[in-house]
């Protein structure tokens, strides 16, 4: 795909991009410890927009997106100090809590799994995101995704939808769906292998 | 279960969606350390954020972000001064074109009462040029043997009435005016007509008709300004009409 020295140049383009992206997170995340301001609104106009779709996607709704946004930042703020640069990816982090409090308004409208509520803020533990790669929310990555969901069936485009956007667990699915509990379990285990091998393959590529 | 075999749970796991036997399976092995655990967890959660980006794009309002900042204590200070500064800005333009607008109408108004005095001032000439150049006009003198002013003349017409021409007579004084009148002879002094003065002089018209043959003195006395029934202190005209 890249004769000769072409080789050389994408891979220290590649390296070049990656330590950039790295230094400004990790730029990001110290000012935000240090509580600048200006940092708060740099996280927000990185972030603002993609978290308040993936709540209105979750809750359908603008104003309790509204609501919810407005937690999600501020619980990034109160809990940042703990998030360490070195090893984590901001945006993964920042969507995750997003998604979590959408989830959590969804169960708590439909009055289910309240439990489920302190599960979702052990989730949210800067800590567990250590490790995860920097690229995550590379626009390539989620086009190769968003392909990998065409090729889903049905069924499995479904519990898809039903985990991540509507915070199923794969027994809510199974009555949701009237369907077994080991069918559902087949169909969310193979669409999650097709999507993590076109990731993987990704990586290769 | 084996690493290999928990595979599979680590993007349920991230989202909170395992049942709890399997979810304690994958918290005794990241407690435990396991580096191939901790890997797939990575991965689980770079692949979740993925999917998470890949919703319909939706546009939050513009004030949505003065909320977020402002609810964890943060003001868009610099932003909020150009807000400030442009207001003002736009209130003193504002301010600005009030004041302009208001001087263009004094100044509209001004040009109004110009026009207006000038229209009745030409139209006073045109009147007095119509007494002295009718032949049945018939003048009368007042103030040639005084030594100081008032003097002038009073002409006199049937159907024009009476014209005063009067030269150097001083303003009235504030809140009195001239009050001209017509005094029969052998008769009261009948209200002619209010008129004020310039440094000048002044000329003052009373509209005909008039009987001239029974008329004796045309007098100017000075009155409060909104004038009198009869003359309230001597004239400082007087000027008796020359018979006819």
């Amino acid at each position: 795909m890249f004769p000769g020295k072409l080789w050389v140049i994408a891979v220290a383009g590649w390296l070049l991009a990656a330590i950039l992206r790295t230094a400004a997170d990790s730029d990001l995340i110290g000012r935000l410890k240090a509580r600048d301001h200006k940092a708060m609104a740099e996280l927000y106009d990185r972030f603002g927009r993609i978290a308040f779709s993936l709540i209105f996607r979750v809750v359908r709704n603008s104003a309790v997106a509204e609501d919810l946004i407005q937690e999600t930042f501020l619980r990034v703020w109160n809990r940042v100090h703990s998030f360490d640069p070195q090893r984590g990816a901001l945006g993964p982090w920042v969507l995750t809590v997003a998604r979590n409090r959408a989830i959590d308004y969804l169960r708590s409208v439909d009055g289910r799994m309240r439990s489920g509520a302190l599960e979702l803020d052990r989730l949210e533990d800067p800590a567990l995101f250590n490790g995860v790669e920097d690229s995550a929310l590379a626009a390539d990555r989620a086009r190769r995704l968003k392909i990998a969901l065409e090729k889903l069936s049905p069924n499995q485009k479904a519990v898809i939808e039903l985990a991540y956007y509507e915070g199923l667990s794969q027994t809510e699915m199974a009555e949701k769906l009237n369907q077994p509990l080991g069918t559902v379990k087949t169909w969310t285990r193979s669409a999650l292998k097709i999507l993590r091998e076109e990731l993987a393959e990704a990586a290769i590529a | 279960m084996s690493c290999e075999e928990l595979q599979d749970f680590f993007e349920l796991y991230a989202l909170g969606l395992l049942e709890d036997e399997e979810k304690q399976e994958i918290d005794a092995h990241l407690r435990r350390g396991c580096d191939a655990c901790r890997k797939r967890l990575a991965g689980a959660e770079a692949m979740n954020a993925t999917l998470f980006t890949l919703v319909p794009d939706v546009r939050p309002r513009a004030r949505l972000k003065h909320r977020v900042l402002h609810g964890v204590g943060v003001e868009l200070v610099g932003w909020g001064w150009a807000g400030a500064l442009a207001a003002a800005c736009v209130l003193v333009i504002a301010l600005w074109l009030s004041v302009q607008e208001r001087d263009r109408t004094n100044e509209l108004a001004d040009a109004r009462m110009q026009l207006i005095q000038v229209n009745a001032e030409r139209d006073r000439l045109t009147q007095a040029l119509a007494f002295l150049a009718d032949p049945q006009t018939k003048p009368a003198s007042f103030g040639q043997d005084n030594q100081a002013p008032p003097r002038g003349y009073v002409f006199l017409h049937s159907r024009l009435g009476v014209l005063l021409i009067a030269s150097n007579l001083p303003p009235a004084g504030a809140g009195k005016a001239y009050e001209m009148w017509v005094i029969p002879k052998g008769g009261s002094p009948r209200p002619a007509g209010l008129f004020q003065s310039a440094n000048n002089g002044a000329i003052h018209i009373l509209n005909g008709p008039l009987d001239t043959s029974t008329l004796g003195v045309v007098a100017v006395t000075v009155e409060p300004e909104a004038g009198s029934r009869a003359p309230t202190s001597q004239p400082i005209i007087a000027a008796p009409v020359p018979g006819i």
